[in-house]
């Protein structure tokens, strides 16, 4: 068989890139994550607030738990396969624990989104199915309150403000337009909030997480707090 | 014989360990502010007599096992839960011929109150309601069993801790430099609403 003909890639090898030279299954598991629930994360030097839509999709069911204490200091959210997330923010876990158990000092954030990142990444070399959530980490450390957003690829950013899962764009173009470094807890919740109800055309019901630099600590937000 | 005397005792209202601050190196005072307690959480601490190398090792991975087993299923580990992670990894280190050289008080407070576990490097783990271990303990031993009572709160049990870590220190030359008292109170309980 031709190694240039129809088959191309086809046969004893997977063929990890497209034509147009893109990793094929990467760029599967990225249009997986952009249909899953709509997650925001946004970032002031003062906090950080990670918010995630949940789906309680039937009456006696309880809707799965999206934000996650990664240590005391972080905490993270995720969009995509339930399943997915679950095994990235236990690999978080496990890495922030490991370094305290290396280093007795609590993980930073920097250290943590490159664990995830290399992890992410051996599963875009190997003949395997690359993990198709995309995780956004917030947390504060010796050098402030940081958020990353990881995506399957490995490829990490810092930044003030994500949104991913369904509609982010729309999200992010809230989150852009309305963002402001000074602005309190209170805004940024109902920033969050409008978001992730821009990128879905009704009122949300979310689950939100919160980190403040003043005392490093991560912390769920219960219902009450965050209507 | 471990140069040493740690006491933990069991009381209505937690736990209480006491322990000597020497460190022999033989016939040498190594260190005067040695620290033998070691405080895993709020709600758990450990006593240490032994290597303290191998200690300090079994303590870092049970404090961060224990956070992890707690944030993967949502509730902490009890006191028994963590004695016995402790004792599977002095159980496993001496069926590899590296044992590791320790005796450990593992006391803390749950939602059944306050135990006081023994590991050693067998990786037996014993429930009591006092215990001693290291040198100083046949000493310690006979001030635990005279004091001790069923009704102890965590002030009266400090107290004891104390007389007997110090009747240890007056006797038995791999302790002395002052002693260190750790007290857990008991869980407040709130309803469970669920």
């Amino acid at each position: 068989m031709s190694e240039n003909g129809i088959n191309a890639g086809v046969g004893r090898y997977p063929s990890f890139y497209g034509p147009q030279g893109r990793l094929i299954l990467v760029d599967s598991a990225l249009e997986a994550v952009s249909r899953g629930s709509a997650t925001i994360g946004i970032k002031t030097p003062k906090f950080a607030l990670i918010s995630s839509q949940i789906k309680p999709t039937r009456l006696l069911m309880e809707a799965s738990e999206k934000i996650f204490t990664i240590d005391g200091h972080v905490g993270a959210t995720g969009s995509g396969y339930i399943g997915d997330i679950l095994q990235l923010i236990d690999t978080l876990r496990l890495e922030a624990q490991r370094h305290k158990v290396t280093f007795e000092t609590p993980i930073d954030i920097d250290s943590l989104a490159k664990r995830l990142s290399t992890f992410l990444h051996s599963y875009t070399i190997y003949a395997v199915r690359p993990q198709a959530a995309s995780v956004i980490i917030a947390g504060a450390d010796q050098t402030g309150v940081q958020l990353y957003q990881v995506d399957p690829s490995g490829t990490f950013f810092r930044g003030s403000g994500f949104a991913i899962g369904q509609n982010s764009e729309s999200a992010l173009g809230v989150l852009e337009h309305s963002y402001s470094a000074d602005m309190s807890v209170k805004q940024a919740i109902e920033l969050s909030a409008k978001s992730i109800e821009k990128a879905l055309g009704e009122k949300p019901v979310v689950e939100t997480g919160i980190v403040m630099f003043a005392d490093k600590q991560f912390k769920k937000l219960s219902k009450e707090q965050t209507d | 014989m471990y140069m040493t005397t740690i006491v933990g005792i069991k009381t209505k209202e937690g736990v209480v360990l006491g322990s000597d601050k020497r460190a022999s190196k033989g016939f040498f005072i190594g260190s005067k502010i040695a620290q033998k307690i070691a405080k895993v959480d709020d709600t758990l601490a450990i006593a240490i007599a032994g290597q303290l190398s191998d200690a300090e090792y079994l303590i870092k991975v049970a404090r961060g096992e224990r956070k992890l087993i707690e944030l993967r299923r949502g509730f902490p580990l009890t006191v028994k839960e963590s004695s016995k992670l402790i004792a599977n990894l002095a159980y496993s280190g001496l069926r590899s011929y590296q044992p590791y050289f320790v005796e450990l008080l593992v006391a803390g407070v749950d939602e059944e109150g306050g135990q006081v576990y023994v590991a050693d490097m067998s990786g037996a783990i014993t429930n009591e309601d006092f215990a001693a271990s290291g040198s100083g303990a046949p000493i310690a031993y006979g001030v635990l069993e005279s004091l001790y009572h069923k009704e102890i709160t965590n002030e009266e049990a400090k107290e004891i801790a104390r007389k007997a870590v110090a009747a240890a220190m007056e006797r038995d030359p791999g302790s002395g430099n002052g002693i260190e008292i750790v007290a857990i109170p008991n869980l407040v309980l709130n309803e469970v609403t669920r």
